[in-house]
This record gives structure tokens, sequence and C-alpha cells, in this order.
């Protein structure tokens, strides 16, 4: 018998004002004990969704509207929240995505062990002490963190107190919900590998949910992919059916290799208030077949898993229109258009100073992409504010043919900025909410190129030809586009001025992973058809390896190592490197 | 400890502040301010030479620089003079406000904790039993009585209890023929008497609380800890008190610390309606009588009574909420 | 419910279509007009002159004087209905006021930091915690003439603090927005950063900030010529209380005298209660109804 059966499952959000949002459709799985299920998909379809209902942790306006989970032979669909308590934690646990938010701020540590411990078993203080340091020292905290808050522990650690908490009662199943986004590659590296080492050593089944697919693939026993709130996909990690399933892991590619290509699905996921006949995919998937609108797909078993498409069984869908191919390639030489020589930048706030930057030295050149890579807090940004002008350095100069960047003021400075400009790294927060793309992307042609309001506006419908969108878009308010569209409009508006350096601060890292390689290809595009140069600022170095011709990698504010990118990334030399290469997930191909 | 220094310091530097709007006030009038006064004092009818001699001890000696004025106004509040009430000739203004205070911090101290504590409780019921008839009941009820103006409610309260139901009495502090003491049977007189002041300020009180309260612990409620608390199956109250409330309530302390000086306004109004003996009421016969040095230490004092508990109230909150000590480091 | 709102780009202003989607600030807003248009159409609607002691003192409500006469001889509901005027009058310039300063020093502060930014938020600190009432009855107590603007200016001068308080942070946030840079890296400066960028996602705040204000504003007005702080022959409700209350209003049972400018009040604060209600809901998601 298994662990966990859940069969034909439904889950919609009822909110007064709109339809219903159907998250959950008729879905059904079941798992062993001590498994580890991979659940993917991209952000919506219903991941967290379904691991909410699992827990039975559903709030209005949510609700189960049919099917059953049931847990270790008991239906727990329906049981109130008093026939549930002796289950909770002891049976079933979780970590939430986003962790951050997951502790009591205004308890300690201890006090949240403490309760649980207090609920579920009659351990005396002394024990509960003792017990809590072991957890805490399974997940490699010092136990002397107990006493703390929760502010004053990092990212990292919270997600961690959570894992521990997380596994304090030995339950048989943990639902893992993105228990690392937001935190840096090597942190998550680490993270995940506890999890897998006490997976083993305890033996309790785990769901994870992430769009990390590397991670994944390399973690779970079996991963199941989730598209539209339907499961789509089942199977033992490695070579995917589903042509959705092969577009999503086309999107991951291992930088390391001579030629890397990495795919996208075009398109965005449909409306979930609406049922639609047939296959939902059927707008994204490059091999549909006219039955596929109309015949709703069963998931039924196909090899070693399930899979629902009427094709999958026979085809193996690729997504040739949509891949991004990059080999080795040789690079021109050319002069240098930005030389930045030994700045130093220190940030002083109240009595203590950080410094950002210390002596970092390079140059960019047209027709090139440089990557800087880092994790967060090792100043990539700080150098993107140093070469934009938006921040100052202490020492050192940043040189524009003759034109000394770090002592530009006024009028000169504007001059400069129609040189060099900026691509943002949240798209949601680059673009002005009240205004519509019309109105942001005549800004720049106004004042960097003096065209007049007619001859601006005029030249508005190639501006947004070159990043691939129609004309319609331009009267379109940010709201009311995808996260892929609204990046594409921060692109358009960095291009305007026509500038001969673009700066890219982690133009994808908050994009989907299925739509990440459409902006890569954008950029890579525009970089050799405008001979720009470019800085691309990244903690991830698939995307380096994709975009830039040679990289620098940045620590604590100086530059640890330097060169050709395949060269960095195949040979790195400095242990820094090499840690940022370990954290790469090795999922089985 | 941090924050609680640089409270204090806020503390202090607000208190200096204070003091100075109290020296700025009645200089503010254009030419010699003494005259002006003077002139505005009989220009309203014959007026006796002591209120004249008041007002110039007030102001300082004239001719000399408003920095020396100043120096000689820091000098007596530090010595404790703040000059001699004319309406109540030969009471120094100490006098009179010692008298009247502890009515004042007994009314507003009672109501105003008791408002506290009853619109927080109410307010985390309503948020626990959201979208509840309860909910919905507490929730817009409170707004209609948010907006009654309370010195109505007091002129109502008056009316309907005092006048035609002769329940409680319709004035004063005390009865008249009941010397105040340390007896019961003085304390129960006063309690009755303050039962239709505090009856006024309490009907309106809660209503910010009850809002704030709720407002606060439905955010809190669905925050991801109070969502894991209920994954770790802790039991109802757990939930509730020590994950809902117990993070709900900090803007609210923050919330009462603010409030305080227009609390103290307002009870300046019942004060005067139920001719009750505390601060307010004596501000208003200040005012009405033009005894401008008591006017002027009633504003400083009442300022400083607001301060001190807004000080409170910040100690409160740094000893409550973790983050407040180390967002100030 | 806001999302297909926003995407309607139309003539009507975004936050009065926000109000009038809220339930809550629907009610308020009709209640509101209720009240402008009757102090509009004061003289229309009053059965007498407000002032006119030509009545007998103290009567009783009867078919002639709805709500009977004052002391003087004066018709209640006529006052009543004047008194709207004054009351809107004084929420709407004092918030205007109030709502200017607010602006002023919140922008100031938020958007200059440093210095500048330190000392006006000490200040507004300093506004925020001192004791509102006492401080305006003191100033009025000096003013050498009383009446309507003396409260109007007292008023705005002691009440703009929690709102530059509110405008201050939000501006700080908005300031440090992406687009806010970009449109830097684009050539705009910072005049139109300010106006264009910047202060068109303020609006529902600046319609928070003023309605909160007025609304104190008439709590306060009445309060101060209750006390009889203001022109005792102004006609306001306020002034209608005080002359009620010192009238012996209680004694001779001339209850409606003392309830309707109260009731009045109450239901003009209400409504502006309301009205903020439904603005908050929409810029806080927590608050909205299901
Ligand atoms: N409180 C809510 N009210 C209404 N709809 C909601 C609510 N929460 C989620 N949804 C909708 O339900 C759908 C599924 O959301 P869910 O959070 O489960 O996605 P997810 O797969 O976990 O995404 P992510 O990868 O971004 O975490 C989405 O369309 C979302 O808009
Ligand atoms: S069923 Fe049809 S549309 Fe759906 S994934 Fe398979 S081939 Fe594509
Ligand atoms: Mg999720």
């Amino acid at each position: 018998m298994s662990l966990l059966e859940v069969a034909d499952l439904s889950v919609a959000y009822a909110t007064k004002n709109s339809p219903p949002t159907h998250a959950v459709r008729n879905v059904s799985f079941s798992m062993a004990e001590g498994e580890c299920v991979g659940l993917l998909g991209e952000s919506g379809c219903g991941k967290s969704t379904l691991g909410t209902a699992l827990l039975r942790l559903l709030d209005r306006p949510a609700r189960i509207t049919g099917g059953t989970i049931r847990f270790d032979g008991t239906d727990i669909t329906a049981l109130d929240e008093n026939a549930l308590r002796p289950l909770r934690w002891r049976a079933l646990s979780t970590v939430f995505q986003s962790s951050m938010n997951s502790l009591n701020p205004v308890l300690t540590v201890e006090a949240q062990f403490r309760d649980m411990f207090r609920t579920h078993t009659d351990m005396t203080s002394g024990e509960i002490r003792r017990r809590t340091a072991e957890l805490l020292e399974m997940v490699l905290i010092d136990p002397s963190y107990m006493r703390f808050h929760p502010h004053e522990l990092s990212g990292g650690m919270k997600q961690r107190v959570a894992l521990a908490l997380a596994l304090a009662l030995r339950p048989k199943l943990v639902v893992l919900d993105e228990p690392t986004t937001g935190l840096d590659v090597v942190v998550q590296k680490s993270i995940m590998d506890s999890v897998r080492t006490l997976q083993r050593e305890q033996g309790f089944a785990v769901l994870l949910i992430s769009h990390d697919l590397g991670t994944v693939m390399e973690i779970a026993d079996r991963v199941m992919v989730m598209y539209a709130g339907s499961v789509v996909e089942s199977r033992p990690a490695g070579e995917m059916l589903h042509p959705y399933s092969r577009g999503l892991l086309g999107s991951y590619a291992d930088p390391r290799a001579e030629t890397v290509d990495v795919t996208y699905i075009p398109g965005r996921p449909p409306d979930l208030s609406r049922f639609q006949d047939g296959c939902l995919f059927v707008d994204r998937c490059p091999v549909a077949l006219p039955k596929c609108a109309t015949e709703k797909p069963p998931l039924a078993p196909v090899g070693d898993g399930l899979v629902a498409c009427h094709v999958a069984p026979s085809t193996k869908a690729d997504f040739a229109d949509s891949t991004f191919v990059r080999s080795v390639r040789a690079v021109a030489e050319a002069p240098p258009v930005l030389e930045v020589t030994g700045v130093h930048k220190t940030y002083t706030r109240r009595r203590t100073s950080v410094t950002a930057v210390d002596d970092v030295s390079f140059a960019l050149r047209r027709g090139r992409v440089t990557a800087l890579v880092g994790q967060s807090g090792s100043g990539k940004s700080t150098i993107a504010k140093l070469l934009t002008g938006i921040e100052r350095p202490d020492t050192g100069t940043v040189m524009f043919g003759d034109v000394p960047v770090h002592r530009l003021r006024g009028r000169a400075m504007r001059r400069y900025r129609k040189d060099v400009q900026l691509v943002f790294q949240d798209p949601f927060a680059a673009l002005n909410p009240v205004r519509t793309v019309r109105q942001t992307l005549v800004r720049p042609l106004r004042n960097h190129l003096g065209l007049s309001e007619k001859d601006a506006r005029a030249r508005l419908e190639s501006l947004v030809d070159t990043v691939g969108l129609a004309p319609a878009f331009l009267d379109r308010y940010p709201h009311q586009l995808s996260g892929g569209q609204r990046q594409r409009v921060v692109v358009a508006r960095a291009l305007a001025p026509e500038p001969s350096i673009l700066i890219a601060d982690e133009p994808i890292s908050m994009l989907d992973v299925s739509i990440r390689a459409e902006i890569v290809e954008l950029l890579d595009r525009l970089v050799h058809h405008r001979d720009l140069a470019m800085l691309y600022i990244t903690h991830d170095l698939l995307s380096a390896r994709l975009l830039a011709d040679e990289v620098l990698v940045l620590n604590k504010g100086t530059v640890v190592e330097d060169g050709p990118t395949i060269e960095v990334i195949r040979n790195a030399q400095a242990p820094y490197t090499k840690l940022l290469l370990d954290a790469l997930p090795n999922p089985p191909r | 400890m941090r924050y609680f220094l640089r409270r204090t310091a806020f503390f202090v530097i607000t208190l200096w502040a204070a003091v100075t709007l109290n020296f700025v006030i009645p200089r503010l009038q254009p030419g010699d301010p003494a005259e002006a006064i003077v002139g505005q004092l009989t220009g309203q009818g014959p007026v006796d030479p002591d209120q004249i001699r008041a007002v110039r001890l007030m102001l300082g000696v004239p001719d000399t620089s408003l920095l020396s004025q100043y120096w000689d106004y820091l000098g007596s509040l530090v010595r404790g003079d703040f000059g001699i009430s004319y309406t109540y000739f030969p009471y120094p203004v100490t006098h009179m406000i010692s008298e009247a205070l502890p009515w004042t911090l007994v009314l507003v101290g009672v109501t105003q904790v008791l408002g506290f504590l009853i619109g927080t409780v109410l307010g985390a019921f309503a948020a626990w039993r959201r979208n509840s008839r309860f909910d919905s009941f507490v929730t817009l009820g409170s707004q209609f009585v948010g907006s009654l103006p309370f010195f109505w409610i007091a002129l109502l309260l008056l009316y309907l209890l005092a006048f035609l139901a002769g329940w409680f009495p319709d004035s004063g502090g005390h009865a008249v023929d009941v010397t105040p003491s340390w007896s019961w049977a003085f304390a129960g007189d006063a309690i009755y008497h303050g039962i239709l002041p505090a009856l006024s300020i309490l009907v309106t009180a809660p209503a910010g609380w009850i809002i704030g309260m709720r407002n606060n612990m439905v955010q809190s409620l669905g925050e991801d800890y109070t969502r894991l608390a209920r994954a770790k199956g802790l039991s109802v109250r757990r939930v509730a008190l020590a994950y809902g409330a117990r993070v709900a309530i900090l803007p609210n302390v923050t919330g009462f610390a603010l409030a305080l000086g227009g609390i103290l306004g307002g009870t300046v109004l019942v004060e005067t309606i139920f001719d009750y003996p505390g601060l307010g009421r004596l501000l208003m016969e200040a005012v009405g009588a033009r005894d401008y040095p008591l006017m002027q230490a009633l504003f400083l004092f009442i300022t400083i009574g607001v301060l001190l508990a807004n000080l409170l109230a910040d100690f409160l909150l740094g000893v409550l909420d973790p983050r407040v000590r180390k967002e100030a480091a | 419910m806001t999302v297909e709102l926003l995407t309607k780009p139309s003539r009507v202003p975004q936050w009065l279509r926000i109000l009038w989607a809220n339930k809550k600030s629907r009610v308020g807003v009709v209640l509101l007009s209720v009240f402008v248009l009757t102090a509009v159409f004061a003289p229309v609607l009053a059965p007498y002159d407000p002032e006119s002691t030509d009545f007998a003192a103290a009567l009783p409500a009867s078919g002639d004087h709805w709500l009977g006469t004052t002391q003087q001889g004066q018709d209640v509901f006529s006052q009543l209905i004047h008194g709207a005027r004054t009351s809107l009058l004084v929420g709407l310039v004092a918030g205007v006021f109030s709502t200017i300063i607010a602006l002023l020093i919140g922008m100031t502060a938020g958007y200059l930091r440093g210095w500048v930014d330190e000392f006006l938020s000490g200040l507004t600190n300093l506004a925020l915690v001192i004791p509102v009432l006492p401080l305006m009855i003191t100033l009025a107590a000096y003013a050498p003439v009383r009446g309507v603007w003396l409260i109007i200016f007292v008023i705005s001068v002691t009440g703009w603090a929690y709102g530059a308080k509110i405008k201050r942070a939000q501006i700080i946030t908005l300031r440090t927005r992406d687009y806010v840079t970009a449109a830097k890296l684009a050539g705009d400066g910072p005049m139109r950063i300010v106006f264009r960028e910047i202060m068109p996602n303020m609006t529902s705040l600046v319609v928070v900030g003023f309605m909160g204000a007025a609304t104190a504003a008439i709590g306060a007005e009445a309060g101060l010529e209750f006390l009889g702080l203001g022109d005792p022959t102004t006609i306001s409700w306020g002034t209608m209380l005080y002359w009620a209350d010192n009238g012996g209003a209680l004694l001779t049972g001339q209850w409606p005298w003392l309830i309707a400018p109260g009731l009045a009040l109450t239901m003009l604060v209400t409504a502006m209660t309301l009205i903020n209600f439904g603005v908050d809901a929409l810029s806080n998601p927590a608050l909205r109804e299901e």
C-alpha cells in the first residue's frame, strides 16, 4: 500500500468578484514510503496549491472541489482540524515556499521548536533543549542560535531551521515547496545536500516542488510535471516524453559542454478560470495534431511512467524553432569602448562600512559580451551602478573613450547615458505601472535623440519590432503584459537611444525557466546585429556560458578569475569558481 | 539597548521642542506681546492690574533680548516655577495643576487602557472569525461608532442618564459634601461621579483599536508562520494567541503611542461637559478667564504627559518586538 | 474586480472608479453627495433664515419648526442645513491645506533624504505626538480675531503630520524603484521624474490623506466651536451644540436641538470614513472583501 494516494483531486480559488480559478484539476497520483518525488512546472501551474491541499492547509478562497486524499490508509480529505491534529507534523510536515517568512518574528528559534514538542510529546524542557540542539546541528547550525530571533539569522539559516523543524518528529512525508529559491547557489546546493542525506538516513518520503529543473532531476526518484493544474507526466528522472516536459527540460543544459543548446516554450499558459476541451497545451505544442484541440489526452502508462499526450508514445517533440544554440566561437579583437581600472567602492551606513567593490579592472568591447558572475552581495550591481554613473567610485577610473565617467556631472552625464543603457533585473519593477509602453518608450527617444514627439512616435513601431513585439503592445499598460513581454519592453527602452554599451543586470533571473532562453536569444541577437558591447551580470553560470564571450568571477568585491567563458568554466582555477561549478546540479540525462 | 537610548533621545528632543513651543506661542503676536495681550484684555472690559502683572511676569522682563528671556524661562521651569495663577490668586500655577492632575490621570488612564484592551480583544475575535456575522457586526459597528463625535455622546449620556434617568450625577468629580481624602467613601463617590465621563470616552475609544487589530490579525493569520503553526498541529489557542494576535498587536501598540496626543485632547471636551475637575476643564477655565500663565503651564504639562506616555508605549513596543530593538541599531 | 477596471482607460479618474467599485465607499460617496448638495442649496432648502430671531424662544418640535427653535428663537432645522456649509468648507479647505503641507514636507524629506530628511522627519514625529487639541486651544486663545478662518488655519498647521509621515514612507519606496532609475537613464530630469513618474503612483494615497485630513478637520472644528473657541455667531453644527449646551437644551427637554447636529456630524464623518475604507481596501489587498 502506498503512503499517499491522491485521486481525482481538484482545487479552486473562488473569489467573490472574479470567476473561480481552477488551480488543480483532477490530479491523481500516489507516493510510496521513502520515495522522493519531484514536482515541476511553470509558475502558476498549481504546484503550491497541490502541496498545500495535501497538507490540508488551504485557506479561503481556496477549496477542495473534488477527489480524495488518502494518507497512510486514512481518507484525510474531509477530516476536521481536531482529527487532523494528531497527524500534523508527526506524519506530515512541510517547508514552505519562501520560508523567509515561515518563522514567527517575535518568538525565538527555541520557542518555535518548544511549542511543537509540547504539543506532540511529553518531553521535559531539558530534553526539548537537547533535542533542538541536535536538530540544529543536523542541519549544520550552531545550537547557540537557539536563543536568537528569526531576523537575526540569514536567509539560508532560516531555511535550515525550517528544515530542522520539519524533520523534528521524524515524519513520514515532507512537502518541500521551493525550499531554496532566493538563496545563493552555493547555499542552495548545501541545503539540498542535507535534505538528501537526511532522507537517506531517516527514510521519509519527500514531495519536492520546484522549478529548478537541474536540482529536481538530480535528487528525485520520480518526476511529476504539472501544466495548467493537471499532471501531464510522471516517470523516473531521465528522458521525458511529454512535449511540455521536453520543453522544460530543454531549458536546462550543462554549461560545460562543447555546444550548449537551450529551448524555450513560446506562448503562455492558459487562463485557469476557463475549462477547455482537448489538451491544455495545444496552443504551445510544436507537434499538436488536429484532435488535440478537441480530445483530452488521458494520463496513460507509456514506458516506465505515465504521460498525457496523444503523440508522445510515438513522436518525440522538440522545439527546433525555439532553440538557442551556443558553441565555442572565436571573437574578433576590437578596441575597448569602456575601460574600468582599479575601482573601489565602499558604502558607509551608520557606523559600519562595507567594501562592495575592491580593485576591479576590465574592459568592454564592441560585439562582445562580458559576464560578471558572482553570488548576491558580491558587488555585481554596484559595478553596474558605477558604469552607468548612478554611483561614483571612491578611487579608480571608468573611461568611455576619453570621457572620464567617474567625474561626469549634469549635462555631460546625460550625454554619456545616451551611450550606456541598463536592462533591469525585475521586469515588474522596471516599468512604471501607470504609463503605457508608448509613453515609456517615447522618453529616451525624445531626450537622447532629440526627436520631436511626432518623429519619436513614428519610430516606436520599428523599435518594438526589434524586440519581437507587435505594435499593438504599444498601448498596453505593464500589468497587461506577461513577464517575458515586459522584459522585452525593458530591452526596447534600453535600445531606444542607440547606445553603444548595454548593461544587463540579471535580466532573466526573475523570468520563468520556460521563457529564459527567449530573452537570452534576443540579447545575443542584438549584440551581434548592432555591434554592442554588453556587460552581462548574473549568478548563473549556464546563462553566462550562453551569452558571454568572457567571464569575470567576482567574490566579495574582487575578481577572483577571468578569461574566455569556456575556459573558465571547463578549467576553473580559483577555489571560488570551483565552488560555483560544484553547485551546478548534475541531472541524469 | 540602542533602541531604548534612541527613544529616550527622541523624548528629550521633543520635550525641548515642546518647552520652546510653549515659549514661542505667546510671543507670536506682532509688536510687544505683553502690550498685545494686555490690549486684548482691556478691549474686553475693565482689567484687574494683577492680571496685567501676571502676564508681564510670565513674559519675562520686557526690553531684554529674546534669548535672555528664553534663558530665564528655562531657568524658572527647572526651578518648577510656572508663575502665579491670576484666577486663583495667590496660588501658584503648580498648585492648581497638582489638584487637577490626579483626576485626569485616573480618568484617562483607566478609560484608555480599558478601551485599548477591549478593542484589541474584540478585534482579535473578529479576525479569528473572519467574515462571520460577529465580524461584520463588530467591524461595521465600530466604523460607525468610531465616527461619532464623542463630545456629542457625552452630551447625550448626560441628557439621558443624568437628567432624564437621574442615575448618575450631572457634574463634578465628587459630591460637594464629600471632601477628598483617602477613604473608601470618597473613592466610591469619585467612581460614581466618574462613570459617565468614563463611559462617554469608552463608547468610542475601542473602535479604532478594533479595526486596527482586526486588520493586522487578518494579515498575521494569513502569513506563512501562522500557516506553519497550524501545520505543526499546535492547538487552536496557541495558533491564535502566540502567532496571530502576538504579532498583530505590535502595530496597535505603536498606534497607541501616536494616538495619545489626540486622546488627551478629547478629554478636554468631556471634562468640560461634565464639569469634571481635571486638567482639561482647568484649561478651558484658564482660557475663559484669559489666565495666560495657567494656560501656558497647562499646555506644557499636558504635552509632557503625552510625551511621557508615548515614551512608555515605545518602551513597551521595544520589549514586545525583537525586531525594533534590532532596527534601531 | 480591479483588474477589469484598470484595463479600461477612460475619462473618469481611476480613483473615482475604484471608489465606486467598493460597496462601502459607494454608500459613502452617495451620502457625501447628499451633504454637498444640501450645503450648496442651503438657502433654497432651509425653511427660514437661520439667523433670524423672529420666533418664540425654545419652541418644541412642531410642523412649523421641525426641530424646534433655539433659546434666541432661531429655527433649528434651518441652522442645521446651513451648518453643513461650515463643516464642508472647513473640511475642504483645511483638508486641502494640510494635504499640501503634508505633501511638501513628506515629499521633500523622502526625495532628498540626508539631513533635510532627518530634520523634517523629526519635525513630523514631533507634530505627531504633540496633543493637538490643547495646542489648538492655546493658539486660538491668543488669536486677536476668532472665527472659521482662524479655526481652519489652526487645524491646517496642526493636522498635517500623519499625512506627511505616510507620504514620506511612500516616496522612499517609490524613488528607489527601478522605473525611476530607468527614467533617469532615459534622460528625464528630477522635476519630470517627481511629477510624471512618482506622483501618479501616489494618487490614491493623496486621496486617502485628503479624506482623512478633512474628516479630522470637520471633527476638530465642531469640537473647537463647541468649546466656544470659534465665533459663536457663525452657524455651524459645533456652535449649535455650544448654544444647545449653554442654552440649557438639556434642562428644557429640547432634545432635537441637541441630537440633530451631532447626528449630522456623525453621518458626514461616516460618509468620509466609508469612502476611505474603499480606497484603503484597494491599496491593501488583505482588506479586500471576499
Ligand atoms: N489566494 C489566491 N486567490 C486566487 N487565486 C490564487 C491564489 N493563490 C494562487 N492562485 C492562483 O492559483 C494558480 C496556482 O497557483 P500556485 O501558487 O499553486 O502556483 P505554483 O505552481 O506554486 O507557482 P510558483 O512556481 O510561482 O510558486 C495560479 O493561477 C494563481 O494565480
Ligand atoms: S496532446 Fe497534442 S497538444 Fe497536447 S501535448 Fe500531446 S501533442 Fe501536444
Ligand atoms: Mg509555488
